[in-house]
């Protein structure tokens, strides 16, 4: 029964978004997609809600994160205004109907590595988990286990999302489920299934964006086993990082309602790990450039899509800052304090680490399927700018460490650089001949 | 309404890569050694040589009782090993004080670990028993010590 408790507790999260996206103006999307979406608005803010839990003193309790995380969603619905409906019925077609087919193979591909133990992270074991139970006992961010002698790699500054859900989850089920953890990769890959054929459905027609989803898919899904995810904190991040950009890339994107949902989404990216800010940061600044617009329109745009970010991750800092914790993404010293003499550990590090992840393949393949796909519009500058700044900021942070990197390249470097081939993928969607927009 | 059969064929780029990457998929999955559950979850990842302390540590705690302090350590001594073993220590027996043997891949003073009263041991018996054997696994042994 615990073991399903714990997963039941995450299926909910639906709930707790659903006040938001039970508005009209979501109308826009399938109900899958809108239920996915709704689960991504939830855990974001039950995830801000158990920080400000924590930041005020108050332990942690079911009823009160839920509820708290489903009035934040009420009042988030009061900035949302207008219908929209779902684009009109389109048959999907055999290359749709393969499409979905893939997208289902491989979502089962991850759930059999992962049941049989073959895609398991190691971070689930040293951090990630270790926090999430302790957590869960303390009922709240336990500062004395974090500050404690010898647990300096808990890293105790890392942003809370992952493990104040799987924290919640466990108060739920009364214990830590080891294998439940490491299920939430197939569970979110699956979730990715369900609703990125619709939010694509947007920027493509229905059997494109059922083609771009399943390479999405496919290549999370080989990365996912090869460099072991299952578990830490990288299909979470992958999750809002996917939905957000879709969002983004539609040519309804200057509506305020969809803004709201990509920050949301962004801040929920932003919360899973470190460069999960980097990547809000460059989508959203790419984002504002390209709309062009007056300033005011650019202002607000600009507020819709940072706000979340900057109130999660302020409450996050307020907390570490407030107990003495942390004040910073610190742990490899000063920002500007580079180590240029590490530059080719680097530049050899990266390609080898890529390269023995099938070969590099699902990173390859979806920048292949880019080219073939066609010219690609002026939109593609948003996927592919945003994979070259995480390229950039992958880069400078591997060049922070004091000493060889070359060690940290080889087991971290596929794993943190899995959102690039879901980015080539979707700046595919922008490719003239895909693109709605430019049909 | 029908799709175009320009839409078709514009999803084909994507398509084919779907199929490619799929089949990838396919090829990763541990065929030869099955899809059965494993015995930990580490099992077959890329940290299966920690496995062996996995099982141990999981075992171990049937001899523990909550509170309890312990270090994990192996037979022969290796700092990196013990460093990932103290972390799967404290991953796997909440309500009982895992005490580092190495920290960082280097060991600690033996003062760190003093205190502990069981040592788990990964790997074979040792010459010379460190305490009161409490319990024997083809992963290692687990020892009550004595007060020192």
């Amino acid at each position: 029964m615990a073991p399903l408790a714990w997963l039941g507790t995450l299926i909910l999260l639906p709930l707790l978004g659903a006040p938001l996206l039970a508005r009209g103006a979501f109308g826009r999307f399938a109900p899958g997609a809108r239920v996915v979406l709704a689960a991504g608005v939830g855990a974001a803010l039950v995830s801000f809600a158990m920080t400000l839990f924590c930041l005020a003193g108050v332990p942690w309790g079911l009823a009160a994160i839920a509820l708290a995380a489903a009035l934040f969603a009420a009042a988030l619905s009061a900035l949302v205004r207008g219908k929209a409906t779902a684009p009109a019925q389109e048959r999907l077609g055999r290359t749709g109907a393969l499409a979905v087919a893939l997208s289902g193979v491989c979502v089962l591909v991850a759930l059999a590595a992962t049941d049989a133990g073959a895609a398991t992270s190691v971070d689930l074991f040293y951090f990630w988990g270790p926090k999430a139970q302790q957590f869960a006992i303390a009922r709240g961010v336990d500062t004395a286990f974090l500050a404690g002698p010898f647990h300096d790699y808990m890293h105790a500054y890392y942003p809370p999302l992952v493990a104040s859900l799987d924290a919640l989850a466990t108060i739920a089920a009364g214990r830590f489920s080891w294998t439940c953890a490491t299920l939430t990769f197939p569970l979110l890959l699956g979730a990715l299934a369900v609703a990125l054929p619709g939010v694509l459905r947007g920027a493509a027609s229905r059997s494109a964006a059922a083609a771009v989803s399943a390479l999405v898919i496919a290549a999370i899904a080989v990365i996912g086993v090869r460099a072991n995810i299952a578990g830490n904190g990288d299909m979470p991040l992958l999750f809002f990082e996917t939905l957000a950009m879709a969002l983004l890339l539609r040519p309804d994107a200057s509506d305020p309602a969809v803004q709201l949902l990509a920050g949301l989404l962004l801040a929920g990216a932003a919360s899973a790990k470190v460069e999960g800010l980097a990547f809000a940061l460059a989508a959203a600044a790419l984002f504002l450039a390209l709309r062009g617009g007056g300033l005011a329109d650019s202002a607000k745009a600009a507020a819709r899509l940072l706000i979340p970010t900057a109130v999660t991750l302020g409450a996050w800092f307020a907390f570490g800052a407030t107990r003495r914790l942390f004040t910073a993404y610190s742990e490899y010293g000063p920002f500007f304090a580079l180590h240029p003499d590490h530059w080719p550990s680097v530049a050899t590090g990266i390609p080898l680490a890529l390269a023995a992840t099938g070969r590099a393949l699902p990173y390859a393949v979806p920048l292949i399927c880019l080219a073939a796909a066609g010219r690609p519009g002026r939109r593609a500058i948003l996927p592919l700018g945003t994979a070259a700044a995480l390229l950039a900021f992958v880069v400078f942070t591997y060049l922070h460490l004091a000493t060889d990197p070359s060690q940290w390249i080889s087991y971290s470097a596929a794993r943190i650089l899995s959102p690039l081939p879901m980015l080539f993928a979707l700046a595919a969607v922008c490719a003239r001949r895909l693109s709605r927009e430019a049909a | 309404m029908l799709p175009r059969r320009s839409d078709t064929a514009s999803a084909l780029a994507p398509l084919l890569g779907a199929v490619l990457l799929t089949a990838l998929a396919l090829w990763t999955l541990p065929w030869r050694e099955g899809l059965g559950r494993p015995r930990t979850l580490l099992d077959r990842s890329t940290a299966r040589a920690l496995a062996p302390g996995y099982r141990l540590i999981t075992d171990a705690l049937r001899a523990m009782p909550g509170g309890a302090s312990f270090v994990v350590r192996t037979e022969p001594p290796d700092a990196e090993f013990e460093t990932w073993y103290h972390r799967l220590g404290v991953a796997l027996a909440p309500g009982r004080r895992a005490l580092p043997a190495a920290y960082l891949g280097v060991f600690t003073p033996p003062e760190v670990w003093r205190e502990a009263e069981y040592l788990v041991l990964v790997g074979p018996r040792p010459r010379q028993a460190p305490g009161e054997l409490v319990l024997s696994t083809p992963n290692g042994t687990v020892w009550r010590r004595g007060k020192s």
